[in-house]
């Protein structure tokens, strides 16, 4: 299975590369009032409407400029299509099925809300999203 | 007449043609039905009659073309009764019409199950009913010739009745000595070819069309076994009034249906998106022109000014152009009223009689497609609701005939549906107890039309205890709201006890591209549609008068709520000694939105947002004014609406 590896925070984390249309560096976004915390707005990704998750808000960490290392990830999920903002993309790896652990209980933190399940990549520890929970609407604690 | 057999199955292609084409002619049917109705018991108008046959007749042929059995065999029946009525073997009695009446709604039923790939319904009783109804024919084949009897009546000089004969060659025929030429030189013989088109089929065979004039087409059903079929052309009547604008036919209906092109709503969708691009095109124009003023030659720089203005012109009429395109009577959605108003009626035992106004008035297709549903359930619950019973009505003094009047205007950017009926109006103390009952938040006495509208607009009210008819499709009035809101659109409610209840719908003309004022609040824009705006006043801070958590402007002899954009939206914006509100809404939905600055009027593409993270109230959708960033458009209704929300709760329920 393909991987996209970004970083929020400080920690990598991985996401199936057939749910990533494309990414694109951030320009501007549109705040949207009123729309939940973690949103970050709203901007055209080649002639459509697409929100904007801040990940960072999302797992419960301080929101941090916007620089020339942001990358907007734009994602499709059940017929909808949503960018998702990570710190910055790193890499495209294979990641072998069996090399996928659940969470477990060892994974403590707002992120593991939004887990599939943990790999190890030689002496790196990757968290893989659960792409269906992070762009869910539902209003959770963080929000 | 079975196509032969190297024909493989029709594509889709045809398909859709032969459900478009049945569609007219079942709206035909249904209208003439309706027409008949009225004229039972006295003289049959005789060219109802006819076109119900032509109708029918066609059905027929085209729906053996795509091998709908069912279709074609009620079609067959109706017309063989059909003909026995118009030949005065059978006379038009209730029963006889009944039974065509249910022939017909089936027929209407297997087309659309066809086209919905779901099973067909049952064609047995209907068509035992017509069989009752229609005398024996003699020997011979079932296609009788009464277009051509009918030709024969017409005074001389009338052009002579057209036939399209298509005849699909097939090797089987080829053996039989049967070729293209064959039937040509058969049809030179009764009349003259006027055309022949070869076609190929959807399944890559060919077959040729040919467009014939005669009056004894009664030769042409004994070709039948030769791969030959037929079905009259339209024929151009100009004592045929157009059912479609019932006012004025335009020049296009007046020309005939040979006018016409039939254009799918898709290639329209993409032609007004690519007016759209170039719409946004023209604002990066305009916006890099502003930007390059100073590096280029005055006379330079004013020359592309023109240019760029001429563009925008040009652009606005194309725009306007494909927008006339997209826009359809709304007497589409009328013409079935009719049938569903008479239906009904019968079901409760009541008398009702349906007035219908602005047929004529244009909409897009889009709405017209999307709003069918909510107008049906809106003329249901006038009849299941609204008007009484005939003793009922006669105690309180009305007619025992009760009127439903359906209407259409236009008023600037809008059109206004408009329907309501001389009933009860609303039992507001026992709506307010259905509500308690269902569990949902009552409000102390809505006496308020808004309040009360929301009752019965709330999910969980109006479809947990109908399960009559007249909830027949499980859209409750909740759908009705959210399908008009999802429009852009607004539904407003009017009731009187004892004198009827209206509900009125006002939707946009159209939603692609429309002109907007661009408004600045704090850092961020927004754009607010042309057709919501009134008007864009300036305000001296001084003159609001607070009230509680409002602040009220004295305007136009009444009061006017101002809503703070920057507070309900949470944007920091410095108090302002003068300001400009943006005026959006009638009468006491009013409310000024305050803004810092109004940055001009733009023409927008509307893109809508439809993702549950976006869905905010008072933000309808997002565009681009070409410089790339994104703006949210305002949901003026919305944002009046919530504004009426802060007031009731700030001031207790208004009496």
């Amino acid at each position: 299975m393909n991987y996209i590896l970004f970083g929020v925070a400080g920690t990598t984390y991985a996401m199936r590369s057939d749910h990533v249309l494309h990414m694109e560096m951030v320009e501007h976004v549109t705040a949207v009032p009123n729309a939940p915390a973690f949103v970050e707005g709203v901007v055209f990704s080649r002639g459509q409407v697409v929100p904007v998750i801040n990940l960072r808000a999302r797992f419960g960490f301080e929101r941090a400029p916007i620089d020339l290392r942001t990358r907007l990830l734009i994602v499709q999920t059940q017929g909808r299509r949503v960018g998702l903002m990570a710190d910055e993309a790193r890499e495209f790896v294979g990641i072998p099925d069996d090399a996928v652990r659940p969470p477990g209980d060892a994974i403590v933190g707002l992120s593991g809300n939004y887990l599939e399940g943990v790999a190890t990549l030689g002496d790196r520890i990757v968290l893989i999203l659960d792409i269906r929970e992070v762009v869910d609407a539902l209003p959770t604690a963080a929000a | 007449m079975k196509p032969p057999e190297n024909q493989p199955a029709f594509g889709a292609g045809f398909m859709d043609d032969y459900f478009a084409e049945a569609e007219e002619h079942i709206v035909t049917v249904r209208r003439s039905l309706l027409t008949l109705e009225g004229a039972l018991g006295s003289e049959l108008p005789a060219a109802v009659l006819e076109e119900l046959f032509r109708s029918c007749h066609s059905l027929k042929g085209i729906s053996a073309m795509v091998e709908l059995r069912e279709a074609e065999l009620l079609a067959h029946h109706m017309e063989s009764g059909l003909r026995a009525i118009r030949n005065h073997q059978v006379a038009l009695t209730p029963v006889n019409f009944e039974a065509l009446v249910v022939a017909g709604r089936t027929l209407e039923h297997v087309v659309a199950a066809h086209r919905a790939g779901s099973p067909l319904p049952d064609i047995e009783e209907p068509i035992r009913q017509l069989r009752a109804l229609a005398t024996p024919d003699g020997p011979g084949d079932s296609s009788s010739s009464i277009a051509g009897q009918a030709a024969q009546a017409a005074p001389a000089g009338a052009p002579l009745p057209r036939w399209k004969v298509t005849f699909v060659p097939s090797a089987e025929l080829v053996a039989r000595g049967v070729k293209v030429d064959t039937v040509r030189a058969r049809l030179l013989e009764i009349g003259q070819v006027l055309r022949v088109i070869p076609k190929v089929t959807a399944g890559g065979g060919i077959a040729f069309e040919f467009e014939l004039e005669t009056r004894d087409e009664s030769k042409l059903a004994a070709w039948r076994e030769d791969g030959v079929a037929y079905e009259p052309m339209p024929v151009i009547a100009p004592d045929v009034p157009s059912v479609l604008t019932p006012g004025a036919p335009s020049e296009a209906f007046a020309a005939g249906t040979a006018n016409f092109v039939r254009v799918d709503l898709s290639r329209l969708d993409d032609l007004m998106r690519l007016v759209g691009d170039m719409v946004v095109a023209r604002a990066r124009l305009a916006d890099t022109l502003e930007r390059v003023e100073e590096h280029v030659p005055f006379r330079e720089w004013r020359a592309l000014q023109e240019h760029n203005a001429g563009l925008e012109r040009h652009l606005r009429d194309l725009r306007e152009g494909v927008m006339r395109v997209r826009l359809v009577p709304v007497g589409e959605i009328f013409r079935r009223m009719p049938f569903v108003v008479r239906d009904l009626a019968r079901d409760y035992g009541k008398r009702v009689r349906l007035d219908l106004a602005g047929g004529s008035t244009e909409i897009d297709k889009f709405l017209i497609e999307r709003m069918m549903d909510p107008v049906i359930h809106l003329v249901r619950n006038a009849i299941s609701h609204g008007i009484e019973p005939p003793a009922q009505r006669a105690a309180a003094g009305k007619p025992a005939e009760g009127v439903i009047r359906l209407g259409a205007s236009t008023s600037g950017e809008s059109i206004v549906v408009e329907i309501s009926d001389d009933g009860a109006g609303i039992d507001v103390p026992a709506v307010v107890a259905r509500g308690r009952a269902a569990g949902l938040a009552v409000p102390e006495g809505p006496d308020d039309t808004r309040a009360l509208l929301d009752l019965l607009c709330a999910s969980g009210f109006s479809t947990r205890e109908e399960a009559d008819r007249g909830s027949g499709r499980g859209v409750g009035m909740a759908v009705v709201r959210s399908t008009v809101r999802e429009l852009g659109g607004l539904l407003a409610l009017e009731t009187a006890p004892g004198r009827g209840t209206t509900f009125r719908v006002t939707l946009p003309l159209t939603l692609a591209i429309t002109d907007a004022i661009i408004a600045q609040v704090g850092d961020q824009v927004f754009a607010v549609p042309q057709s919501a705006v009134r008007e864009v006043i300036e305000v001296d801070a001084a003159a609001l008068r607070k009230i509680e958590r409002n602040e009220l402007l004295t305007y136009r002899g009444g009061t006017l709520p101002i809503v703070r954009l920057s507070q309900l939206f949470a944007i920091e914006s410095e108090e302002r000694p003068r300001f400009h509100a943006v005026v959006v809404g009638a009468g006491l939905a009013a409310v000024g939105l305050m803004v810092d600055r109004i940055a001009g009027q733009r023409e927008i593409v509307v893109k809508t947002i439809t993702d549950p993270l976006l869905r905010v109230d008072g933000i309808s959708g997002a565009t681009e004014l070409g410089d790339g960033r994104l703006v949210l458009i305002l949901d003026a209704p919305a944002l009046s609406r919530m504004q009426a929300g802060r007031q009731s709760r700030s001031e207790g329920v208004r009496a």
